[in-house]
């Protein structure tokens, strides 16, 4: 039998076909994450609730479906785990506070429902930035996430215990969500990948709000064929969810051609100022690695990106304090300080800038169609940044002890394509000197998420995979 | 950047809501809604007149007949 290191070795894809033809057990696999997390979790902090009997259930139950035939597809018996903002019916569900510290909901939100049905096994709730409001998830009810490339940095947030869970190889594959970023950050600092498909093409029915019109749930994984594979199992109308989208899904899968050449890859270059050195430069070799591959590359100008983390800002503090206000009223000393500080910004921000906001997204979104007529999809850094340190009071600081500012060196970034609802998944594109991952966005057409993984799929083909973390 | 006071923001807080901001955070809550109506007034400077927020009324129709059939 294989060591536990071989065994979480793999990728989603990797498993489904061991799976398949029985040459490794759904068993013994979910034996060997529940081993690990034992292991090093205490040093990571990436789960708050750890589901062992259920995931040795589901998978013993995947492993006798296999043997008599019945293979689901490629998430039968693969060991997932979701941020604790998504319902699970009979599993404590806390959002990462206080609050729901006690929540067990009586049903499944529909994007497990579907993994479920999918024959996947929860190994458990992740950690993330309390009620997924802020970017470093250092939470002050369940424990500071750390990154596993270097515990003294921050994973990102709010889906630090997603991204980090994924490289520390404490699940084959996760769920986040993404109201500024948050799929995107953390998987972005911690060397991964991380796809926030368009808004509305994922059910957000038993996910915990932040704010509706900027919430999207989706994929953090090791690889973007798995995050690919794992949008297809979620993805699609859901009756429960009136936002979502009857759009057709495709097998983005079978987009992953590896064949680039010739598409027009757009670099938005408002975003390409103000970078740290080290994401300039890997930047630069990673357009220098698209044009490698057969593509042209070629700068475009969105003038209002530069507004759109504020156009962000102002539509998620009004939305978030609407679903906050009763326990803001009755319970607001158990919320973290940053969180509760936003909050009340949020009770203070007048409708008139909330409607306004709103109303700007249609023009953000416009500049970003302009600029994707004459490309395919279009490229930016995640942030300006590698992952900062942790600090207290759910800071971050740079390496010279100063303050990070996350509006201006992270959400500048990711936000804007909240804002407009497009497909953008990042990617790692290398290391910096110490060592800590670099990030790339590939953004598309709303609804075009295929041209997003094809690009992405060529890109992560030609360049060196990432060292592991050392752990 | 649009100016707030401290007090202003705890007097809103109290009347509005009925909630006590402490003291100790009140000049940073008033930072933050500033920054935000800053940014709220150049957001003008996009020529958003005629432009329709992204509140879809079919969305209201279906989650209206959701709710007749969940309350009825």
């Amino acid at each position: 039998m294989a060591n536990h290191e071989e065994l979480t070795a793999f990728s989603v894809a990797e498993l489904a076909e061991k799976f398949r033809t029985r040459q490794l057990s759904p068993v013994e696999v979910a034996d060997a994450y529940l081993k690990r997390i034992e292991e090093l979790d205490e040093k990571i902090v990436a789960y708050i609730t750890v589901t062992h009997d259920e995931a040795r259930a589901a998978a013993r139950r995947a492993e006798s479906e296999i043997a008599a035939g019945h293979w689901r597809g490629p998430f039968h018996g693969v060991p997932v785990a979701l941020k604790d903002l998504c319902y699970t019916a009979g599993i404590l569900t806390t959002g990462g506070s206080k609050i729901l510290a006690g929540f067990v909901p009586n049903h499944d939100c529909t994007l497990w429902a579907r993994l479920k049905a999918a024959g996947a096994v929860l190994l458990g709730k992740l950690n993330l930035h309390e009620f997924a409001s802020g970017a470093t998830n250092s939470n002050p009810h369940w424990g500071v996430c750390h990154n596993p490339y270097d515990l003294t940095r921050i994973p990102g947030g709010s889906s630090g215990g997603s991204a980090a869970a994924i490289v520390a190889r404490l699940a084959a594959a996760t769920i986040g969500t993404d109201t500024g970023g948050s799929i995107r950050i953390p998987a972005a600092f911690c060397g991964c990948i991380g796809m926030k498909q368009t808004w509305s093409r994922v059910s957000r029915y038993g996910v915990l709000p932040l704010s509706d019109s900027l919430d999207h749930a989706g994929p953090i994984t090791r690889t973007v064929r798995d995050a690919a594979l794992m949008l297809s199992a979620i993805a699609g109308r859901d009756p429960l969810d009136s936002t979502s989208s009857g759009e057709p899904v495709p097998d983005y899968a079978a987009a992953l051609t590896g064949d680039i050449k010739g598409m027009r890859v757009g670099v938005i270059k408002e975003l390409t100022i103000g970078l740290s050195d080290e994401v300039a430069h890997g930047f630069n070799a990673a357009m220098h690695q698209m044009r490698e591959l057969g593509a042209e590359v070629a700068d475009v100008s969105v003038p209002s990106i530069a507004m759109a983390a504020s156009v962000a800002t102002n539509i998620m503090f009004a939305e978030a304090a609407e679903y906050h206000e009763q326990w803001m009223r009755t319970r607001a000393d158990d919320y973290g300080n940053d969180v509760r500080r936003t909050l009340e910004a949020g009770m203070l921000t007048p409708a008139i800038y909330y409607v306004r906001a709103q109303r700007a997204r249609a023009a953000v979104l416009a500049e970003a169609l302009n600029a994707l007529e004459k490309c395919a999809v279009l490229a930016v850094p995640t942030s300006a940044i590698p992952a900062p340190r942790i600090a207290s009071g759910g800071r971050a600081l740079h390496d010279s002890g100063a303050s990070v500012d996350l509006v201006a060196d992270v959400l500048r970034f990711t936000a804007p394509f909240n804002v407009t609802g497009q497909p953008a998944l990042a990617i790692p594109i290398g290391t910096a000197p110490k060592g800590m991952p670099l990030s790339m966005q590939i953004v598309g057409r709303p609804f075009d998420e295929a041209t997003v993984f094809r690009v992405a799929g060529a890109y992560e083909q030609a360049r060196p995979a990432l060292p592991l973390p050392k752990l | 950047m649009a100016r707030l006071s401290a007090n202003a923001v705890k007097l809103f807080a109290a009347e509005l809501f009925d909630y006590e901001i402490p003291a100790y955070a009140a000049e940073t809550v008033a930072r933050m809604v500033g920054a935000n109506g800053h940014y709220a007034r150049r957001m003008e400077g996009l020529r958003l007149s005629g432009i329709q927020p992204p509140f879809g009324y079919p969305t209201m129709i279906v989650e209206a007949e959701r709710l007749r059939r969940s309350r009825s």
